[in-house]
């Protein structure tokens, strides 16, 4: 591709899509205590369950 | 030395060289730009003269690559498996079932993808703050570091069949992987990991070896009979061993990135839903070939309790298959840990790219975004090392790591829900009421089962009583 007819051949990408567009980012969005709850107890869920798995997997390593 | 006119000629020679050297090129942001643009341009030219497959042909590979890198090495293991403890029956609609699930999952970031042009890991950064990204991050780290192990496990394992030594197949591996990185452009990388993950239908020529009952897939997949015996413990294990082998984490944030990095628009989402559907159509009859491939074991009633891994597993189907279907039921497993380490180790480096703000495009050169690049090779040489480790206790992380996995699929769903049901930023692509029902089931599903591959696997004498 020739570097001189950058213009026109950027024009095969959406104006949103170019970088020059991605580089302001999207605004905070306002997470309601209903969300929140459900992400806290899924970190939870998370926390414990991988416990779990690492006391398993060292436990079988002592066997 | 003297100041003559040969020495100004001198310092003005390597002023020039430094000067030749340093020149900055174009932009880094023009040039993936201009990459990117080059590929949307061909795709506008095959719209524009309407050829259909030549569109389709330039569209798909997100959707296939996650698909059948999903198959992985372990994956492809827990399929085997079923075949040889069950054999043809339940578990061959199950499959289906759980790839089904995927395309839900999957079909959503292609959606946020186009719609917005940005990452998963960027957007969940954006939306909902550093407190939580770096727990999304945090989980997709963890879960692609030990992943990829498990990755090089299977390829040498694999490799082994074949009397290769594991520091040479581990190291072919890697220069292997580097060596298609470097490509510089997304396009290029993006077909030869499709070419190589072509491989992954090597299962199927092996499945055939076994000389299948064609009568009994057809009532298997009708009527989900005839329904496993023995013990509820493997049961129950292999169940949810089969949905951990079908969506996992860098999934979601690999196929958004590879959808906004191969510059997929709005105007392209049929064919993103036909490159996913297609992805999944392949994974699962190759999932379904590896249990028919495997069956003879149940049918002649070969204990798998000493299959650790793709060898034993090659070496036991030996005298069912013969030699030609066993070589290709080892290719495939080695293609299986290759091309999920070039996926899985790209979905690291696009999330790290994203949340640093840094350039995360396979259409970026090495010297352009040296981190990009770095994270990618990092995480591949880290696993491998860990494989090479004498006595490492391989067999025991592969099935910590698919239980982790699992694990962390349940938040990172929640994530994903919350962004595609995000009305200001998806408008009219935001999930519909049905499409909620499922994201949700699939969901609530997964943490259940999360939950409960956790206890089995942490105390498997639960189930033994």
């Amino acid at each position: 591709m020739s570097e001189n007819r950058p213009r026109e051949l950027l024009e095969a990408l959406d104006p949103d899509q170019r970088q020059s567009a991605l580089q302001t980012p999207l605004p905070r969005r306002r997470l309601g205590p209903g969300i929140l709850a459900l992400l806290w107890t899924l970190r939870i869920y998370v926390l414990l369950a991988v416990g779990v798995v690492v006391y398993a997997f060292v436990r079988s390593l002592l066997r | 030395m003297p100041v003559t006119p040969q020495w100004f000629e001198l310092q003005l020679s390597k002023e020039r060289l430094r000067a030749l050297w340093t020149r900055p090129g174009p932009p880094q942001e023009w040039d993936e730009d201009r990459k990117r643009a080059d590929d949307r341009a061909r795709v506008r030219h095959a719209r524009a003269r309407r050829r259909p497959f030549l569109l389709l042909f330039l569209l798909v590979g997100p959707g296939v690559l996650v698909m059948l890198g999903e198959n992985d090495g372990p994956s492809m293991l827990s399929y085997a498996t079923t075949g040889a403890t069950y054999g043809i029956g339940f578990f061959v609609p199950f499959i289906v079932l759980t790839f089904a699930m995927a395309y839900i999952v999957q079909e959503a970031t292609v959606r946020i993808g186009i719609v917005t042009h940005r990452g998963h890991a960027e957007l969940i950064y954006q939306r909902f703050g550093p407190f939580w990204g770096n727990f999304a991050m945090l989980d997709l780290s963890v879960g692609n570091v030990l992943t990829l192990i498990t990755e090089f496990v299977a390829i040498r394992a694999g490799t082994a069949f074949f009397g290769i030594a594991p520091w040479v197949a581990v190291t072919m591996a890697v220069v292997f992987s580097v060596a298609v990185l470097l490509s510089g452009r997304y396009f290029a990388w993006e077909r030869i990991v499709l070419l190589l993950a072509t491989a992954n239908l090597l299962f199927i020529p092996a499945a055939a070896f076994s000389h299948p009952d064609f009568a009994a897939l057809a009532r298997a997949l009708g009527t989900w009979q005839p329904l496993p015996g023995g013990t509820h413990g493997a049961f129950l294990t292999l169940v949810l061993a089969n949905i951990g082998a079908t969506v996992t984490p860098w999934m979601i944030f690999f196929q958004q990135s590879a959808t906004v990095d191969k510059g997929l628009t709005r105007l392209d989402l049929p064919q993103g839903r036909i490159d996913t559907a297609l992805g999944m159509c392949l994974a699962a009859v190759v999932a379904i070939a590896a249990v028919v491939a495997s069956a003879p074991l149940f049918t002649h009633h070969v204990g798998v309790a000493g299959l650790a891994n793709s060898a034993d597993f090659a070496t036991a189907l030996r005298p069912f298959l013969g030699t030609t279907g066993v070589t290709l039921f080892a290719l495939g497993m080695i293609e299986a840990g290759l091309v999920a380490t070039m996926t899985i180790s790209t979905s690291s480096s696009y999330a790290v790219g994203e949340v640093l703000r840094r350039g995360h495009s396979l259409n970026l050169t090495l010297r352009q975004e040296p981190i990009f690049y770095g994270i990618n090779l990092a995480s591949i040489v880290v696993a491998a090392a860990v494989v090479l480790v004498p006595h490492a206790p391989l067999l025991a992380i592969t099935i910590a790591v698919n239980v982790i996995a699992t694990l962390l699929m349940a938040p990172a769903l929640l994530f994903l829900l919350l962004l595609v049901n995000d009305r200001e930023i998806m408008g009219s692509l935001a999930n519909s009421r049905i499409a909620n029902v499922a994201g949700g089931a699939v969901t609530i599903g997964i943490a259940v089962v999360g939950a409960v591959y956790g206890v089995v696997t942490a105390f498997p004498q639960l189930l033994a009583q």
